[in-house]
């Protein structure tokens, strides 16, 4: 075992003990239960608005639920393991619903749905007090049979499952995934990550960790009332979350204990308490982003590099796997992609006017125009960010108007004008996330063979450990690139790809593109850098206005007086 | 509102004139959140705030026996004041967040607001006189006080301006071009923060206004903010986010809430006005083509 494991392994012992210490006062078995199982309801709000992004303010009407299902069903006499599997199970089917409903909508919806569940179960459990107990709450008395140190014991341990199901759930492809949702819907669904569907099994997920942590709250509390459901003990949550320090592992359980203890040393501020409360919310949300687990986790770094280092020989970074497959497409004479009669509509204007054009295997062809032409309405409308009103494109003969918006990252690579990558991962990371969409039959250090082979034909290799977000624009631009033509895609397209670049990565751009025609893809650039666009590419088209002006040899479509007018004209 | 001795009470008449009143305060709350999220493209969640502020603000200040109008206008100032201090505060600063960075900052705003509110004037509700007094209207069988009746046409006279001044003046025409594009808006010439300060300001100004009106028939507590942005938002969703038909949709939110208020009772009022935004969701999920929230 690494010393640091061991390190971690004798904190985590003391903290499990230290309720019994007596060396905090307030700090006993009974609070610390508590604060487990808070902590276990918090490890789902981690997931869905810790590491997605997703705003989330029903965890407690989540909480409440299982328990008012189950205690309700208590009282009428049904047996008892019918009660906990009707309440867990019920809860959950309206969370499932909740995500149906809500998760494909921009993120305000997600926001105010939560926020007013949370006001209906709160207000449904004041308005029928025959059933629900109203406001002096519903009894449950069965956990009682358990001692106080069996129900520590118990809380311990479900938080221990909770924290291993999160890290066995939050790693490798799944988090890379997660992360890319949470920076970047759009480039997410371009590198064919089912955006919608992963977001309503993280909504999911999320919200049975908060059902199984209400369940074991109510029988070891003994009570519910409806504030437990309500907006408040909702918002009380994200507030712990992210004292405690959003999308880190043990942010959830640092900010329950500080927070829960807090409130028993204070002895509930009463009229101050709210005032209080907010203020240490405001500041958390705008101040203190990472909370406390964030400004732990750079010395746990240090010191625990520091003790493995002294113990082991440095870490073998995971490297080997096969080399990309080098398939040559050129001999194929059909188009690889054919627009025909393309047009788009946005309310009364026209962006995209009766466009077509082919592009072959193994050839690089340009679309230029002024901005505001349709060049990425385009763009958009081939990757399947959008529909076109009318007319085809088809890929390989395959009508791509039927192939949803996922399945078509195997096919097409696209890169932005800006890269949208994601700044939190590395840049083997980045390239890794469009791997794990488009052959997900292979393993974990195949797709790390795979994309590092990638980036060191790109010229990039050097970079594979670093963080994107601490990398240059220009070098961000070409790891993107590398992320789009990953797996040989038979079409790329690039986004103005020599925007900001310095001439000598515009020359190694070049010769990344002719690589790319090597290995017979078909590349379609947007790019207004002329000089670039003809060292580069032999054909292309010319759009004004939605239309196309010009189609052919780009030597010649640039020299056509229109073409002079559309595009230099607007800039002389 | 307890109005009327007379014997012939007209229930469906009561809950039209109790739900145009109710639907002039969402629809100003709407109007508000729209112009709002056109200039900074965020949903503020503090926005009901500036309900709870303009209604509060005026009680204590009438409390004082201020001269009523006096009352009300530094209610008014006190919402538009607060409004224009988020956006100044909070949301200048953190311009580089991303959306629902900024929309947890307007809800943490919100709820440090409604603590201030909490230990300020206590958990009891308040109110303040009419300004206009006299005997209610008889309409159908329902009675409309004459302050109802005020607050129906000032609040929809000034939530209907607002369509009008975006369509017909510069400024109006400066705010939907920062909405399209600010970027855009910015090269040419127009100043987006001023743009993006006047429109919390309206936003502020015009949730008090909705207060200074209702307070006198309904009190005001210092938790009533988060309820009145979830109208707001369902009536500013329902829509489409633009102010003409989020006038509308207010008004008839009020007139449907007021309906199941007196058919279904008021415990029903809180799950309908849930369902109403599970309807709203799926309406709009209809228009969108693939998973996710994509804006290219």
């Amino acid at each position: 075992m690494r010393p640091s494991r061991v390190l971690a392994l004798v904190l985590v012992v003391c903290a499990v003990a230290s309720p019994y210490s007596g060396l905090v006062p307030g700090w006993t078995p009974g609070l610390a239960t508590i604060v487990c199982f808070d902590a276990l309801s918090l490890l789902g709000l981690n997931l869905i608005f810790g590491v997605v992004g997703m705003l989330a303010f029903g965890q407690a009407a989540f909480l409440a639920l299982p328990a008012y299902g189950a205690g309700i069903l208590d009282t009428l006499g049904f047996p008892f393991a019918l009660d906990i599997i009707a309440g867990i199970g019920g809860s959950l089917l309206l969370a499932f619903l909740m995500a149906r409903i809500f998760v494909r909508l921009p993120g305000m919806y997600l926001a105010v749905g939560t926020l007013g569940f949370g006001y209906v179960v709160e207000g449904l459990a004041r308005a029928f007090p025959a059933i629900s107990g109203g406001a002096s709450g519903l009894v449950f008395s069965r956990g009682r049979a358990i001692g106080a140190d069996a129900w520590y014991a118990i809380a311990v341990a479900a938080l221990a499952i909770g924290i291993a199901l999160y890290s066995w759930l939050v790693r490798g492809a799944f988090w890379r995934r997660l992360r890319t949702i949470c920076h970047d819907e759009l480039a997410a669904a371009v590198l064919g990550i089912d955006v919608a569907g992963v977001k309503s099994q993280v909504f999911v997920v999320g919200c049975a960790f908060a059902v199984f942590a209400g369940i074991l709250h109510a029988y070891y509390v003994g009570v519910i009332i409806p504030e437990d459901a309500g907006v408040d003990r909702s918002l009380e949550q994200v507030g712990m979350l992210m004292v405690g320090g959003l999308g880190y592992l043990l942010g959830p359980l640092i900010g329950t204990a500080l927070i829960q203890w807090l409130f028993i040393v204070t002895g509930y501020a009463q009229r101050y308490e709210l005032v209080i409360y907010g203020a240490a919310f405001l500041a958390a949300v705008a101040f203190a982003r990472e909370g406390i687990a964030g400004w732990l986790d750079r010395p746990w770094r240090i010191i625990a590099g520091w003790l493995d280092r002294r113990a082991t020989p440095s870490p073998v970074s995971p490297h080997g796997g096969s080399s990309p497959i080098a398939e040559t497409r050129a001999d194929r004479s059909e188009a690889c992609l054919a627009v025909s009669h393309v047009s788009k509509q946005f309310g009364g204007v026209r962006a995209l006017d009766d466009v077509g054009f082919s592009v072959g295997f193994g050839e690089i062809f340009a679309i230029v125009g002024p901005n505001g032409a349709g060049k990425s309405t385009l763009f958009n409308i081939v990757s399947g960010i959008e529909a076109a009103s009318a007319g085809e494109v088809r890929l390989m003969g395959r009508d791509l108007g039927r192939v949803a918006i996922a399945n078509r990252a195997p096919l097409i690579g696209r890169s932005f004008q800006v890269a949208r990558l994601v700044p939190d991962l590395t840049a083997l990371g980045n390239v890794m996330v469009r791997l794990d969409q488009i052959d997900p039959t292979l393993n974990e250090s195949q797709r790390v063979g795979r994309a590092l082979a990638q980036l060191e034909s790109f010229g990039l290799g050097s970079l594979a450990d670093q963080l994107v977000r601490e990398l240059p624009l220009g070098q961000r631009k070409l790891i993107d690139l590398a992320r789009a033509a990953v797996g040989d895609p038979p079409l790329v397209l690039l986004d103005e790809p020599a925007v900001g670049l310095t001439s000598d990565e515009l020359a190694h751009l070049a010769g990344l593109l002719d690589q790319l025609r090597g290995r017979g893809s078909a590349v379609v650039i947007v790019e207004h850098n002329m000089e670039f666009v003809i060292g580069i590419a032999e054909r292309g088209i010319v759009l004004d206005s939605g239309r196309v002006i010009a189609m052919g040899r780009v030597r010649e479509i640039l020299r056509d007086p229109r073409v002079h007018e559309a595009y230099f004209g607007a800039l002389a | 509102m307890g109005e009327s001795g007379n014997a012939e009470m007209n229930p469906l008449s009561q809950a039209v004139i109790s739900g145009l009143m109710m639907g002039t305060v969402y629809a100003l709350l709407a109007t508000g959140l729209v112009i709002v999220y056109h200039t900074s493209q965020i949903m503020n969640i503090a926005h009901g705030e500036a309900y709870a502020v303009g209604g509060i603000v005026s009680a204590v200040m009438a409390g004082l026996s201020l001269p009523l109008w006096l009352a009300l206008a530094a209610g008014v100032a006190a919402a538009a004041a607060f409004a224009v201090a988020l956006e100044w505060l909070m949301l200048r600063p953190r311009r580089d967040w991303s959306i629902n960075g900024l929309i947890l900052v307007t809800l943490a705003v919100a709820f440090f607001m409604r603590g201030v509110l909490n230990l300020w004037v206590g958990a009891d509700p308040l109110s303040f006189p009419r300004l206009v007094s006299g005997r209610a209207l008889r309409i159908a069988g329902g009675a409309l006080p004459p302050q109802g009746l005020l607050l129906i046409i000032v609040g929809l006279a000034a939530a209907l301006a607002v369509p009008l001044f975006l369509a017909a003046t510069r400024p109006g025409r400066q705010l939907r071009a920062v909405a399209e594009n600010p970027d855009a808006a910015a090269l040419m010439g127009v100043n987006v923060d001023r743009t993006r300060t006047m429109a919390f300001a309206v936003a502020g100004a015009y949730g008090a206004l909705g207060a200074v009106l209702l307070v006198p028939l309904i009190s005001v507590d210092f938790q009533s903010g988060l309820g009145m942005t979830m109208r707001g938002f369902i009536a500013a969703a329902l829509g489409g986010m633009s102010p003409l038909p989020a006038v509308l949709c207010g008004v008839g939110l009020g007139l449907a809430e007021a309906l199941v208020n007196t058919y279904l009772g008021a415990l029903a009022q809180d799950p309908i006005v849930f369902l109403a935004l599970i309807g709203v969701a799926l309406w709009q999920s209809r228009m969108i083509r693939f998973g996710g929230s994509l804006r290219a």
